[in-house]
């Protein structure tokens, strides 16, 4: 057993003729919060996405918790994943979306309990209990009956996050959780991220945009740039000391727009 | 013209009130199989597999482009050459389930499509598996739009009993067409049988309404 929650080794990924991860080598360790920044188009959701398996690699190998990801051993030998087995690593990890992703016919409640009850075989009552507690975690319990219609976009998002919660996944994936969010919304669901992070119980790969965040909340930030890693450092460092030549400019042009 | 109000009560209601029980049967049927027959066609055609895939859409494709008519008589007149020997009635649901479910399955298809991607990648997350995800996220979803298109096709399937006719089921119209043949008055019986026709679409595009607004109220949200 390494201490690693999750390591990438020579992934490559592409769309038909456009290569999106290009031999990305990548870890993560166990309760560490790494934040990916990138331009647009960089392969930086691809990460989590690949990692998620919403998306197939092409090539390379994704350990998680030193166990690979779209590959198993039977028999002694390495050969393509089962469903059983992809289902078991698959239970590790949860996900966050950009755009929550709610299911639109069921209350805030129904979304937390729909998958511990299937997949885990939870009564209904046992599944509200839990999620009760971890809708309130997110401040929310008072909005357990209402519908995602009926919840502003950060409820939605900080019931997103109840709903992976309720999972149990040791490492959590956030994909750009505040980008669809109206400005004064993004606080609330950052105030949950950081509790998260702050607990030390999750491994958490973030994917933002929200650079004074990202420096407050890593552990480490890792600018990636045409589907490899350009630099990771230490948030300090990453923003107040950018080595290389590509970082610099997007440093520049992001706190330009600002 | 000369209409009989004696011959229409004594002679042709009665066997017209029979007849209109065989042909609801038929419409009910032939729809119930339809939607669970299109649903299965439109899986099938969405299949991984292209050697599942490809065949169904063949399929499909054959059935629409063929007459319901000539179908009921390919399935009446060939089916006894396999060794199958199915009742007219039988045979003749099957032959309209058939033909609307290939044009079910695009309906179907349509709703699915509607649902977001996020939706199915929600349930990847989320690890629920893919049964649950048709059954609980997919399917909630995509059905409320398609109501009415689905309902249309009630519509369209009793209107399409008649053709029943051809081999000799006892529905409404092989009915009012043997009354005539056996009085050689075909005046009333086929004036009831359009008026049946008109009362039962009637009858039927309430319900369909009914069906649009619970699940309007029931399901979307």
């Amino acid at each position: 057993m390494t201490d690693f929650a999750i390591q990438f080794d020579k992934v490559c990924k592409a769309y038909d003729d456009l290569d999106v991860l290009t031999d990305l080598d990548f870890a993560v360790r166990k309760g560490e919060v790494v934040t990916i920044m990138g331009p647009s188009g960089s392969g930086k959701t691809t990460v989590l996405r690949v990692l998620m398996t919403l998306e197939e690699i092409q090539d390379g190998v994704i350990l998680v918790q030193d166990e690979p990801l779209n590959k198993m051993y039977k028999n002694g030998d390495l050969v393509d994943a089962d469903k059983a087995h992809v289902r078991k690593i698959r239970s590790k990890i949860g996900m966050v979306f950009q755009n929550f992703n709610l299911f639109p016919h069921m209350t805030a409640l129904g979304n937390c309990i729909e998958a511990p009850m299937y997949t885990k075989g939870l009564s209904k009552q046992e599944a509200s209990e839990e999620a009760m507690k971890l809708l309130a975690m997110v401040g929310l319990a008072d909005k357990a009956n209402q519908y995602p219609s009926q919840l502003s976009g950060g409820q939605q998002q900080r019931v997103a996050i109840a709903r992976s919660l309720c999972m149990h996944p040791e490492i959590l994936l956030f994909d750009e959780p505040t980008s669809a969010l109206d400005p004064e919304m993004v606080g609330e669901v950052l105030k949950v991220i950081r509790d998260l992070a702050d607990s030390g119980r999750y491994t958490i790969l973030l994917v933002t945009h929200q650079m004074g965040f990202a420096k407050e909340v890593s552990d480490r930030v890792c600018f990636i740039d045409g589907g490899k890693i350009v630099e990771e450092n230490i948030p300090s460092e990453i923003f107040e000391n950018p080595k290389t030549e590509r970082l610099q400019q997007f440093l520049s042009k992001v706190l330009e727009a600002r | 013209m000369d209409w009989r109000w004696d011959f229409t009560f004594e002679v042709v209601m009665p066997r017209m009130i029979e007849a209109a029980g065989v042909t609801a049967w038929a419409t009910v049927a032939s729809f119930c199989l339809a939607l669970v027959g299109g649903l299965i066609l439109m899986l099938l055609k969405q299949h991984r597999s292209v050697w599942i895939s490809r065949p169904t859409t063949e399929f499909i494709e054959f059935i629409r482009a063929t007459p319901l008519l000539v179908q009921i008589f390919f399935l009446f007149f060939l089916l006894p050459d396999f060794g199958i020997t199915l009742p007219p009635l039988t045979t003749g649901i099957l032959a309209i389930a058939i033909y609307n479910s290939a044009l079910c399955a695009e309906v179907y298809r349509a709703g699915f499509e509607a649902v977001p991607r996020g939706q199915w990648e929600a349930c990847v997350a989320l690890n629920i598996s893919t049964y649950r995800t048709f059954r609980d996220i997919i399917i909630p979803q995509s059905l409320p739009p398609i109501i009415p298109a689905l309902g249309n096709y009630f519509v369209a399937i009793f209107k399409e009993t008649p053709l029943l006719s051809f081999v000799a089921v006892a529905e409404i119209m092989q009915i009012s067409k043997l009354i005539g043949a056996e009085y050689y008055r075909f005046t009333e019986a086929v004036t009831i049988a359009g008026i049946f026709f008109l009362v039962m679409s009637l009858i039927a595009a309430f319900m369909i309404r009914q069906v649009e607004n619970f699940v309007k109220h029931r399901i979307v949200r």
